[in-house]
């Protein structure tokens, strides 16, 4: 086995697990806001309920969020010291602005914001949601800037076969960046959406108390995820304009392609320049689940009078419809960057110039290593999930007040 | 410019061991406290905190990676094995801390406390062995890159991964011996006083294995420095050693705080103006200006960065003043 595929292996295997909890984090934040917002307003209990039950769930997530994400960081600079030596200066200024700006922010506000429930005034607690959801967006945002530099790398020249920095602006107006980001966030939020909608249906059909909460949680799932899935949609066919501009190779042939791969093999000698058809399998699959889960829309009507809920079998639906959008991100983000390939920055740096020096037994080391270690984590993590979830709003740990003894007698609406 | 955000850069790792390495000594103590309530009560100790002191990592290795491209590359695929073992344990412990408490049964408790030990300790020695690996020099051919990882293999770089271990440890207790609330303190208080002679004595092994050690003698472009690094560290120590004694506290933490930030600077000014030391070549050893990044993207960054630091700083110490104090005793809610 070669240093580079085992590479290859490893970041698409840790940025899959990565991308699978962010996605959930970036949806959840955005619905959190709304609810611990409206419970600041209104002063509801209802609101404040749901926000500490949505809030606990949220916090576990992020926990992997934050485990995968270091690794991942790491792992340009352990596996692809090559992009840092050759790109570096261009591709590592958005990664660096993302670590400060948005990372450093995130964390600070979060753990206040665990810790701050009866202990900060209201508003101020509520600020500190609103800081962690701003600095996620911003995070995803820079990040995206950085995975869209690799698609179509701009604002840059060669000088001594190192790319230097020319032209930050045109970093932020890629083409590869618009419409991408929108279907990312939107794809994000339809997730959240999704997982509230669900997690309540399956209370609704357990039919454990607290009936009036999750019927609340069901209808914002809904109504989110129905709008999230059409700008879905949206941004989706509207990145075909741009990809089809900047990688004619990506998905299939035609002779724009013909004429970069004839470029290509003469300026960096002949070669195989066409990607992976699983590129396009990738793609087909996702369109395919996007136009089911445009069906979402057909459930709203039955939200009147609490139809939904009364025929039973739409919450089995909503259920079972679970891991689709999660298999999407999945095989979107297997579209876009095996579509990039053999290069890690297009057009521009070749794969097996990326990769590091070091021997492929230690690169299968850390394959096997980080694999086994992020993959145990992400189950445990689905199973606590899935356990808290199922758990009911009774009394999550987020939020409780301190006193003696809370924790070794958990209150019966646990069972 | 360069210079700046080097400094930039060892402050912020320096800071990350500052304030990770009492995460790591409040995780590695857990191996000693068999009583879950007070297991719990320490991790609530570090609780809001926790979050916001990983991050200055993150934060280091991204200017690493935005500020000096060419060192990421070289450092992290060049000490790959310390790099591997230091990211596996702050995972762990990442994981550990934060899920610990989500199952109910104190069992599966137990064995999350396991996680963060193990976890606490690679973190530890991992970091130990980077930066006596910086000392003692890397493999740097003129390709400019590293070659091979037993070079990390030394007598020099184990006592100085142990010695990282041992005042991580006692910040830890330090730590705790602030924060507890009073009834506990005195005890933890006592810990960290029996711990320091165990760091003098890790300390001065590494010293010893240091000046035994042609390669350490050979990489060290100010000897000066590399002097004073063992000699600040056991001062600092004793400085610990004598406000624990005299109950207090706050003075021996930030004692301690310094024995873990003063190995950064020093380490840096020993190599100086290098910051990879080739031991095969010198002509190859890698210089602070050329493994900065180009000057357009140094300017950029400052741009973006600069301004932004005293929002950083002052959103952490709004944080260190929310929740300043001793916790208080009552049962701790979140971790
Ligand atoms: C819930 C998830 C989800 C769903 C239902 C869809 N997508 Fe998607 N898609 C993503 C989640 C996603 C993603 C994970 O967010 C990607 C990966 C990279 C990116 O920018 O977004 C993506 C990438 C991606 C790309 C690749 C862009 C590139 O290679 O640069 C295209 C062309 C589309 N999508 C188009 C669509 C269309 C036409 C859809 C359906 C009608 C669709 N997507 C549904
Ligand atoms: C947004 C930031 C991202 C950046 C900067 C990024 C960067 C990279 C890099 C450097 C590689 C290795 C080099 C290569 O194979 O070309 C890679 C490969 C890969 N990444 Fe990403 N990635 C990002 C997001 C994602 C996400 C979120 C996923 C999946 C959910 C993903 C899936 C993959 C896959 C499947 C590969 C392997 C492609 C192949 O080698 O054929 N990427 N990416
Ligand atoms: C489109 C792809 C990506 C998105 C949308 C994304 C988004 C996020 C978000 C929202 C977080 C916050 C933690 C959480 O919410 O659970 C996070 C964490 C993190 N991500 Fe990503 N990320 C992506 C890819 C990457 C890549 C390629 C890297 C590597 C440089 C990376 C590095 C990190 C790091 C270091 C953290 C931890 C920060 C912390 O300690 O809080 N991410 N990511």
């Amino acid at each position: 086995m070669d240093t580079l595929l085992l590479a290859r292996l490893q970041f698409a295997t840790t940025t899959s697990i990565h991308f699978l909890f962010v996605v959930v984090t970036l949806g959840l934040v955005t619905l959190l806001v709304g609810l611990q917002t409206a419970w600041v307003l209104t002063g509801d209990q209802k609101y404040e309920r749901l926000t500490r039950f949505w809030g606990q769930l949220y916090v576990i997530n992020y926990v992997l969020g934050i485990a995968t994400g270091i690794v991942m960081e790491f792992q340009f600079g352990l596996n692809w010291s090559g992009l840092s030596r050759y790109v570096g200066n261009v591709f590592g200024a958005p990664l660096a602005i993302e670590t400060l700006v948005a990372f450093f922010l995130e964390s600070t506000f979060l753990g206040m914001w665990i810790f701050g429930w009866h202990r900060l005034r209201r508003g101020l607690h509520l600020a500190l949601l609103w800081g962690v959801a701003l600095t996620a967006y911003a995070s995803a945002f820079w990040i995206m800037v950085a995975n869209s530099w690799l698609q179509n790398p701009v604002g840059y020249e060669v000088r001594d076969g190192i790319a230097h920095l020319t032209d930050f602006g045109a970093l932020l107006t890629n083409p590869s960046l618009g419409m991408a980001f929108g279907h990312v966030v939107s794809a994000a939020l339809l997730v959240g959406g999704m997982l509230m909608a669900a997690v309540s249906a399956g209370h609704l059909i357990r039919r454990t108390p607290d009936h009036a909460l999750h019927r609340t949680s069901l209808r914002i799932g809904l109504v989110t995820s129905a709008c999230a899935i059409t700008l879905v949609q949206g941004f989706g066919f509207a990145q075909f304009g741009p990809v089809g501009a900047v990688q004619p190779t990506k998905f299939g042939g035609g002779p724009e392609a013909e004429a970069l791969t004839a470029e290509w093999a003469t300026r960096f000698g002949p070669g195989d320049y066409t990607p992976p058809v699983l590129a396009s399998v990738g793609l087909g699959f996702m369109i395919l689940i996007g136009f089911t889960l445009g069906a979402l829309w057909l459930l709203l009507p039955l939200l009147w009078r609490d139809w939904v809920i009364r025929l039973r079998f739409p919450l089995w639906l909503i259920l079972l419809a679970l891991p689709l959008p999660f298999v999407a991100v999945i095989l979107g983000w297997i579209a876009r960057e095996v579509g990039r390939q053999p290069w890690v920055a297009y057009g521009l740096l070749p794969v097996d110039q990326g990769v590091s020096p070091v021997g492929a037994p230690v690169m299968l080391t850390s394959l096997i290593g980080f694999s086994l270690l992020l993959g145990t984590l992400a189950v445990t993590n689905w199973v606590l999930l899935v356990r808290h979830a199922a758990r009911g709003a009774g009394d999550p740990a987020l939020g409780r007040p301190a006193g003696p003894a809370t924790d070794t007698h958990p209150a019966p609406a646990f069972a | 410019m360069e210079l700046a955000w080097y400094a930039l850069l060892g402050l912020f790792f320096a800071t990350y061991l500052v304030l990770g390495g009492y995460d790591y000594g409040v995780g590695l103590l857990l191996a000693r406290n068999t009583d879950p309530g007070r297991r719990r009560a320490a991790l609530n100790a570090v609780g809001p905190f926790f979050l916001g002191n990983e991050v200055w990592l993150v934060a280091a290795v991204g200017i690493l990676f935005g500020a000096f491209p060419v060192l990421e590359g070289e450092l992290l695929s060049g000490f790959y094995p310390a790099v591997l073992g230091a990211l596996a344990g702050v995972i762990l412990v990442t994981a550990g801390v934060q899920l610990r408490s989500r199952p109910a049964g104190e069992r599966a408790r137990a064995r999350w406390d396991r996680v963060v030990v193990v976890g606490s300790a690679l973190a530890a020695l991992g970091w130990g062995a980077l930066l006596g690996g910086l000392l003692q020099g890397v493999p740097l051919h003129d390709d400019g890159h590293v070659a091979g990882l037993t070079h990390l293999v030394t007598p020099f770089a184990a006592t100085a991964a142990l010695a990282m271990l041992a005042l991580v440890t006692v910040h830890g207790a330090t730590f705790l011996t602030l924060r507890l609330p009073a009834a506990e303190a005195a005890r933890v208080g006592r810990l960290a006083h029996r711990l320091i002679p165990v760091a003098l004595a890790a300390v001065t092994l590494a010293t010893v294995a240091g000046l035994l050690s042609d390669r350490v003698r050979d990489a060290a472009r100010q000897p000066l420095a590399g002097v004073l690094l063992p000699v600040a560290l056991v001062a600092a120590l004793l400085v610990a050693r004598a406000a624990l004694a005299r109950r207090r506290p706050g003075f021996a933490f930030a004692a301690t705080g310094a024995a873990l930030a003063l190995p950064v600077a020093l380490v840096g000014a020993t190599l100086w103006p290098d910051v990879l030391v080739s031991t095969v070549d010198p002509g190859a050893s890698l210089t602070v200006a050329d493994a900065a990044a180009s000057t357009p993207t140094l300017r950029l960054l400052s741009w973006v960065a600069l301004p932004l630091l005293p929002a950083l700083l002052g959103f952490q110490l709004m944080c260190w003043w929310v929740f300043r104090g001793r916790t208080d005793g009552r049962a701790p809610v979140y971790w």
